[in-house]
């Protein structure tokens, strides 16, 4: 059982948050929005075989990790069951709280809290959790789209170069040719300057 | 229709693996996605918030999320069982010799094991030794161990190692030893770090292992699935597939592993020791149809054990666990 004899820590006092997330760039980007809660000290923690003693030492009030880590199971028991922290006892956000809980998935955190911690001291760092870790995956959405971008413009720029030189046309009718083609057979530009790339490749 | 379905990556998730690999879910009209999951934990929450249909799940650990013990509650099901045994314990090669046990013989390596458990505890340098979730029957076959060498629980100190990481935790002594699922006690052992010391089905026979747990409002939907499931255990029990399972457990996207390792523990053919000799043990792993059918009676194994694990009172488990193993389902699909 718990040792329920350590008082529950009050608004104004300080809180140690740990953060655990095999993405290092993702773990940055989560603790320094975290800074912004009163009080609190943010440590991240490196996702690797030596994470218990770390966060044994660091003894955190809260854990913020990501779903993606192979680590969540040992938090589930040392929080859960184990009395290798001090104050064990925690619970998966708040099972009150089916949205903010399906929030918290969706964005692909899970957080593991000492017993005693305040729902509304709470609550801003799962919110800020959630906002970080949705924001992180939408620069790395937006930045796998421009890389694609950049690949489609480039494979468009070879079709071009070997139209030119095979049959002797501008840049500008070269392209034209190369829409006018996409729309007849309602395909994009780019499937049908890989085509030709492929061709060519294949030919030459 | 399409079923979202998880596991985690081991070899006792072949049943489910291979029933949607070899076809027999397309033949029955099913599309699955079926992904890894990195921890049971995730695998759990994910079920039980309703982003899986179904997952490859300890059996406690489905019952503990079942009862709400163990992360957000959910109703579930548990029609089929995936296989029989599989886990081990293995133990650091210092460990192992300070055992210095008798013999091979599970009492001989418990006594052995209990006193060395004992002696670190007095001298407060507990020994540390890792299982894979407080709710798993890895946990209870640790304690049981213990037990019946004159030990306890509360005399080590247990910690959660990520199977994946289990060698390396081994190599580095952060762990004296640990009780995990095939393939990762050969892993060790090949690894040159690690001593199977005992194997699951010699410390507590046939207790519950996986569970295929689905949501409760699978159960009118569950049939199409569970004929895969029953023409995938038929094919992976039988030992003229085992080269081909243990190729397609060990692709990149299941396990990523050597096959070769992997189809030791599908064979029952276990090095024991690094350089030692390869031991014949038929029933450390046991795959095919007649394994599926869940043993109702085993709810009261894993009651027994989460009370004397200090989980739960066993009372409470018995009174809300009925609902939970559907062997019903299985029989009429």
């Amino acid at each position: 059982m718990p040792d329920r004899a350590t008082p529950a820590p009050s608004p104004g006092d300080s809180l140690t948050i740990a953060v655990v997330d095999p993405s290092r760039a993702r773990a940055a980007i989560l603790e320094e929005g975290l800074r912004a809660v009163e009080g609190a000290r943010v440590v991240v923690i490196p996702d690797t075989a030596d994470l218990l003693d770390r966060l044994s030492a660091v003894s955190p009030d809260v854990v913020v990790i990501h779903l993606e880590s192979p680590s969540r199971d040992l938090l589930e028991q040392m929080f859960g069951v184990s009395r290798l922290v001090e104050r064990p006892v925690a619970m998966f956000v708040d099972r009150s709280d089916t949205p903010m809980m399906q929030a918290a998935v969706d964005a692909g955190i899970s957080a593991y809290i000492v017993d005693g911690l305040r729902a509304e001291r709470i609550k801003p760092i799962i919110e800020i959790a959630i906002l970080r870790f949705n924001a992180f995956a939408r620069l790395q959405r937006e930045l796998s789209e421009a890389k694609g971008e950049l690949a489609d413009r480039k494979l468009i720029e070879r079709a071009k170069g070997i139209l030119m030189s095979a049959k002797g046309l501008t840049e500008d009718e070269a392209y034209k040719q190369l829409r006018r083609k996409a729309m007849n057979e309602k395909r994009k530009i780019v499937d049908i300057a890989r085509a030709i790339v492929t061709a060519a490749d294949l030919l030459g | 229709m399409r079923l979202q379905l998880g596991y985690v990556p081991l070899t006792d998730a072949a049943v489910l693996i291979a029933a949607v690999e070899r076809g027999f879910t397309e033949e029955e009209g099913l599309g699955v996605d079926l992904a890894p999951a990195p921890s049971w934990a995730t695998l759990r929450d994910h079920l039980a918030l309703g982003l899986l249909d179904g997952a490859h799940m300890l059996a406690p650990l489905a019952l503990a999320c079942h009862l709400g013990l163990s992360g957000p509650q959910a109703r579930l099901i548990a029609p089929a069982a995936l296989a029989r045994n599989g886990n081990a314990v293995t133990l650091s090669l210092p460990l192992w010799r300070a055992l210095d046990a008798r013999s091979d013989a599970v009492a001989d390596v418990a006594r052995a094991f209990a006193r060395v458990a004992e002696d670190r505890a007095g001298a407060g340098r507990p020994l540390t030794l890792g299982t894979v979730h407080p709710y798993s029957s890895h946990t209870y076959q640790l304690r049981r161990l213990l037990a019946r060498g004159g030990s306890s629980l509360s005399a080590v100190r247990l910690v959660v190692v990520p199977p994946a990481r289990t060698v390396e935790a081994l190599e580095r002594g952060l762990i004296d030893g640990f009780c995990v699922g095939a393939p990762w006690s050969t892993v060790a052992v090949e690894a040159g770090v690690g001593r199977i010391a005992a194997l699951g089905a010699h410390i507590a026979p046939d207790c519950p292992e996986k569970v295929l747990a689905l949501t409760a409002d699978m159960a009118d939907r569950a049939a199409p699935l569970l004929r895969a499931l029953k023409r995938s255990a038929r094919w992976c029990g039988d030992p003229g597939n085992r080269e081909a399972l243990a190729a397609l457990l060990g692709h990149p996207r299941h396990l990523g592993l050597d096959p070769a390792l992997i189809l030791r523990g599908l064979a029952g053919t276990l090095r024991l020791a690094p350089g030692g000799p390869v031991i014949e043990a038929a029933d450390y792993l046991v795959l095919g149809e007649r394994e599926l059918t869940p043993d109702p009676a085993s709810l009261d194994w894993l009651a027994d054990e989460m009370a004397a694990a200090g989980q739960v009172a066993a009372d409470t488990v018995r009174a809300e666990a009925a609902g939970l193993y559907r062997p019903d389902l299985l029989a009429a699909a």
